[in-house]
């Protein structure tokens, strides 16, 4: 899988979860900005497992790897 | 063909959610002066004029007969709102003068504890001059009538009305009626065995709960602690350092439970785990407005063993964990779900049944981290210093912990009945809280 469909699979869902319009989703935005909380990441998480089968709770949650859809995609393409 | 059930214009029918706070509102009445009620606060940063305010919130008033509106049973037995025509109450604002700042606390303990007058009134508000010099508006609610973030955006909506002074507008992309949900019965059942088996592996380790006073009038006392930006500030990187990017609430949940551990050691309480029931918000921020009335929450739980309290690394762990699997599992979607299935139960009925599993133990405490709140910084020109909630907790058991952001601060009120626990008691815990949460961590050893 590339990296761009990592990334664009991570909108679609991150769309879903925060019933936004996946066009209003920049992949360089933080998280909190795009108004998400605790849960809205675990869900994220879940979603990220389901999708890639890749379980990141247990990971250490680094900023750098989890700010924004476009880190996290790198992150999820180099544990693939 | 499906079997379509008519929907009344009148008509909004009650979620099963819904009927868990109107079991909750019984329970309380039950056991409490008042019932499932809250409040939320405005502090401002000078007078507000009162016959102004009073006008105002009138008219917006005025736009939402559904304010007024009782609960009745439809034919087809779900329980339903019966909103009125038109909103033909008078508004309820109460002015007070208030010496000091000392006195504040117990004159906003006494608003949100007044029970409303019968079954049709579901909203009051409390304008308090303190030393003519600054106010506070309290809005007490009915937790029937809205959530916590509903009651918020309500405000908001306020706020918006008086910058555009439109009546028509005000009310418009509120839906004022809801199906019956009287379909897919066997996802219903399915989530009703999912959290069954919930309920049922919580009970397993009971979990502890301080005891309950026996005087069935009594009030809730509340304790605000306030944290400034910078403090705010450490406490984000200390979540950040301890659970993870994002991870505000399970940290938060961390501490209390250490706090109230420490509270049962020093009375020598017996409990073999703490169980912490989480409300949480299952709404969207995009559709808040849509979903203003009623009750848009579903919830989590969270329990320990006393054995590993002491361990922060353990116990945050525990609870990133079981919040992650909960989520995945789809727990707090079920619960909504299942709950549908409530309705058709009496709430006295309803309340027998939810006692058997974990024996009148519901959990030892609850939490809600209410989301950033969408108010803006003034109202009637008037700056709005401090925004926080005083919850009514649900009893049992009876003792809350409440956070919310305002203008980058963190407020944490502690809500209980009287007499559960001492004020000194409170003041043990809201100390241990407050030192606990903005500890700057020593570096790892090789680092410092």
């Amino acid at each position: 899988m590339t990296l761009q469909n990592i990334q664009d699979k991570l909108i679609q869902g991150i769309a879903a979860i925060t019933a936004k319009d996946e066009s209003s989703i920049a992949p360089d935005v933080p998280f909190h900005k795009l108004g998400i909380d605790s849960l809205g990441f675990v869900e994220i998480l879940v979603f990220i497992e389901k999708t890639f089968n890749l379980q990141l709770i247990e990971s250490g949650l680094d900023k750098k790897d989890f700010e924004t859809i476009r880190s996290l995609a790198a992150f999820i393409h180099k544990k693939l | 063909m499906g079997f379509v059930i008519p929907s009344s214009k009148k008509k909004h029918y009650l979620s099963g959610c819904d009927w868990v706070i109107n079991l909750l509102d019984y329970m309380m009445k039950q056991t409490t002066c008042a019932g499932n009620m809250s409040q939320v606060v405005l502090v401002f940063d000078s007078v507000i004029n009162l016959s102004e305010l009073q006008n105002r919130l009138q008219r917006f008033i005025n736009n939402f007969p559904a304010v007024y509106g009782s609960i009745a049973r439809d034919i087809n037995i779900c329980p339903y709102w019966r909103i009125p025509e038109k909103a033909e109450g008078n508004l309820k604002l109460t002015s007070y003068n208030c010496p000091g700042e000392g006195d504040l606390w117990t004159l906003l303990g006494k608003c949100v504890n007044k029970p409303f007058k019968d079954d049709s009134e579901h909203l009051a508000f409390h304008l308090i001059n303190i030393e003519n010099r600054k106010s506070c508006l309290a809005m007490t609610f009915d937790h029937r009538l809205f959530d916590a973030r509903g009651a918020e955006t309500f405000l908001k909506l306020f706020q918006q009305y008086l910058e555009n002074n439109n009546d028509s507008a005000i009310s418009t992309g509120i839906p004022f009626i809801a199906p019956a949900y009287l379909s897919e019965w066997i996802k219903k059942f399915l989530a009703g065995r999912n959290v069954n088996r919930k309920i049922v592996s919580l009970s397993k380790n009971p979990p502890g709960a301080l005891p309950v006073p026996g005087d069935k009038s009594k009030e809730f006392k509340f304790r605000l602690i306030t944290f400034n930006r910078q403090e705010t500030q450490t406490i984000y990187e200390n979540a950040y350092k301890a659970v993870g990017y994002l991870m505000e609430m399970p940290y938060l949940l961390t501490v209390i439970m250490q706090a109230v551990s420490e509270l049962f050691k020093k009375r020598n309480a017996q409990a073999d785990s703490y169980l912490a029931a989480v409300s949480i918000d299952m709404r969207t921020s995009e559709d808040v407005k849509e979903e203003l009335f009623f009750n848009h929450v579903s919830y989590l739980f969270f329990q320990a063993q006393c054995d590993i309290i002491k361990n922060q690394k353990e116990l945050t762990n525990i609870i990133k964990m079981q919040m992650y699997e909960q989520v995945k599992a789809g727990i707090p979607r079920d619960i909504m779900e299942a709950s549908h299935l409530t309705r058709i139960a009496p709430l006295p009925f309803l309340k027998k049944i939810i006692d058997v599993p974990l024996k009148g133990k519901i959990a030892t405490f609850i939490f809600s981290h209410v989301k950033k709140n969408l108010l803006s910084p003034e109202i009637m020109g008037t700056g709005i210093e401090n925004v926080f909630h005083m919850p009514r907790v649900p009893v049992p058991p009876g003792l809350g912990f409440f956070s919310n952001y305002f203008n980058g601060r963190l407020n944490l009120v502690i809500s209980y009945l009287d007499g559960l626990i001492s004020d000194e008691e409170v003041n043990m815990l809201g100390k241990n809280i407050r030192e606990m949460m903005i500890e700057i961590p020593s570096p790892p050893a090789g680092e410092g």
